[in-house]
């Protein structure tokens, strides 16, 4: 058991912090909002953690979880100011120019991270300390994060705020009709996608023990959209079991490649060419499954 | 006339670039009444519609409600204000169930937020127990209590019809606009769908805007007709004088 958690510890752990990623991209869309934000409030969030644990909450031997947990709320607090002064303008486009909109946000707060002191510039900041010892113990964080958060988006699903919401990605125009602000909804989705996000952010930095310009990236955001648009975008568990599975299966083809007895091209291929892979897959995917691999129908709905 | 008028339209003009769909157009609404509204192709009536419900703005003139201008206003603050419609091409929220199209309709009547709601922070189960209660009565009233649960694409399309007209009435509006409610319905269906406009017009006390091609149930149902043509007010009176006039005869079938 000790050797699995020392061999697959940080595996676990990115499937986890993965799926939230994939949830943060989700609200939105809950709202028919297709946003790319998420990398760059993930990238913000990791920021925070790691100045914040080498220069203010420095401290000698060990970091302590509280340290941890407090630059989480740090960090879903200014996530989440960000998300509401980008969202209110950045909403008022539509579809693939919202996208557009938040690439660019994205790319503009990593030009920034690569030119600012505070953020080490190119090389970025390392040494971040460590709360834990190993890595499978970011589990501690991570999994009550994600469980909270599931349960949440389920109840969310369920109130009057959530159906808003839906009615906003069903017809948006009707939802106006029907006294709904589409706005308001609109940047309430945003932000608070945004504030998962940044939060992610904060526990990845320790996580990862170093952050520099190349935590979220535009190539972050295709993945994450990857995640939710195979996993699925109509439930929550779309877009847990997409990004699960997305971040599990890169490391499965290695260890694929290495089980001996493949041919030295079938190995290297799917050593190296798990891009093409995923680029296949996302074709096939869209195609076969346009509404993704879960979808709510799976469930056999019976609502109110 | 005998009642106090709760909509009015002043001069009310929409050009989209060089065409004018609605042209300096005015007429003004009684309370508790049933006000057809009824034209060629065209015509310019559900940009009349999109203009009432602020889908629109208007380049010229004014709307006026219960004595307020609503020119300017959002869909969603004119919904407020007690103006509910449904669409001529059916806006249902297709993937929804039924009953959680007459909820979202009841959108405006519960107040719970984000945390209340997912945290179940009294008194918004309650609220949300209530309203589910609300849209299932409402369902009960259109005939479609046993399909509550079923998505709304699949219905046909004139329990499409009806749900929109639940789901607008779970806004409980003083004017209701309804954009073609009879578009494919047989002439049974239609005359059912004309007892039911009266019959809701009187339960829950509305004034009803009624755009339909179907003349048999504009003349039967409406108190007075306004009639557009080529975006004008070519008449507006009862049903009896407007169908004698010469203009709405002319624009229906042409002067040969």
């Amino acid at each position: 058991m000790a050797d699995f958690f020392n061999t697959y510890g940080s595996l676990i752990v990115s499937m986890v912090l993965g799926a939230l990623l994939g949830l943060s991209l989700y609200l939105p869309l809950m709202a028919g909002q297709l946003s790319l934000a998420s990398p760059g409030f993930y990238a913000l969030g990791g920021y925070i953690a790691a100045i914040l644990s080498t220069t203010v909450f420095k401290r000698d031997g060990g970091f302590p979880v509280y340290l941890l947990l407090l630059e989480m709320v740090i960090a879903g607090v200014v996530s989440g100011l960000l998300g509401v002064v980008v969202g209110i303008p950045a909403l008022r486009l539509r579809g693939i120019y919202l996208a557009i909109a938040t690439i660019a946000f994205v790319e503009v707060l990593r030009v920034l991270a690569l030119n600012l002191d505070i953020t080490g510039g190119a090389v970025g900041i390392f040494n971040i300390p460590q709360p834990f010892s190993s890595q499978i113990e970011y589990l501690w964080v991570g999994l009550p994060l994600l469980v909270v958060t599931m349960v949440l988006i389920y109840r969310l699903e369920r109130v009057r705020v959530g159906k808003a919401l839906i009615a906003i990605r069903e017809d948006e125009l009707a939802a106006g009709s029907m006294g709904i602000n589409p706005t308001y909804y609109k940047v309430l989705a945003f932000t608070l996608g945004s504030i998962l996000a940044g939060v992610v952010g904060a526990i990845s930095a320790h996580f990862l023990n170093t952050w520099n310009a190349r935590q979220g990236t535009f190539d972050a955001s295709i993945i994450y959209l990857t995640f939710v648009l195979i996993g699925g975008s109509r439930t929550f568990l779309g877009s847990v079991v997409g990004a699960m599975v997305f971040t599990a299966l890169p490391e499965v083809l290695r260890g694929l490649a290495d089980t001996g007895g493949l041919p030295v091209w079938l190995a290297q291929f799917l050593r190296d060419g798990r891009l093409i892979i995923f680029g296949v897959l996302i074709v096939v995917g869209t195609i076969f499954f346009p509404q993704g691999l879960v979808t709510p129908r799976i469930f056999g709905r019976k609502k109110g | 006339m005998m009642s106090n008028i709760i909509l009015e339209s002043r001069s009310l003009t929409r050009r989209f670039g060089g065409l004018v769909a609605v042209n300096d157009v005015s007429f003004a609404v009684h309370e508790h009444e049933i006000f057809g509204l009824i034209g060629p192709n065209g015509a310019g009536k559900t940009t009349l519609f999109n203009l009432i419900t602020g889908l629109i703005s208007p380049s010229d003139g004014k709307l006026v409600y219960k004595g307020a201008e609503i020119s300017q206003k959002k869909p969603h603050e004119i919904a407020e204000l007690g103006i509910a419609r449904t669409f001529q091409n059916i806006r249902l929220f297709g993937e929804l169930s039924a009953l959680e199209n007459v909820i979202i309709g009841r959108h405006l009547h519960t107040k719970s937020g984000i945390f209340t709601g997912v945290f179940g922070i009294p008194p918004a189960p309650q609220e949300e127990i209530e309203s589910k209660q609300k849209a299932l009565e409402l369902l009960e009233l259109v005939g479609l209590q046993e399909r509550a649960y079923e998505s709304a694409k699949n219905f046909p399309y004139g329990d499409q019809r009806r749900l929109e007209i639940a789901r607008a009435l779970a806004l409980e509006p003083e004017i209701l606009l309804l954009d073609e409610p009879a578009a494919g319905m047989n002439p049974n269906e239609k005359q059912q769908l004309s007892d039911f406009i009266k019959q809701i017009r009187n339960t829950f006390n509305l004034t009803i805007i009624l755009i339909e091609h179907h003349v048999p149930l504009v003349m039967g149902l409406c108190s007075r007709i306004a009639v557009l043509n080529f975006g004008q007010l070519i008449a507006l009176d009862k049903p009896n004088i407007v169908r004698n006039n010469p203009a709405v005869i002319e624009a229906y079938l042409g002067n040969e």
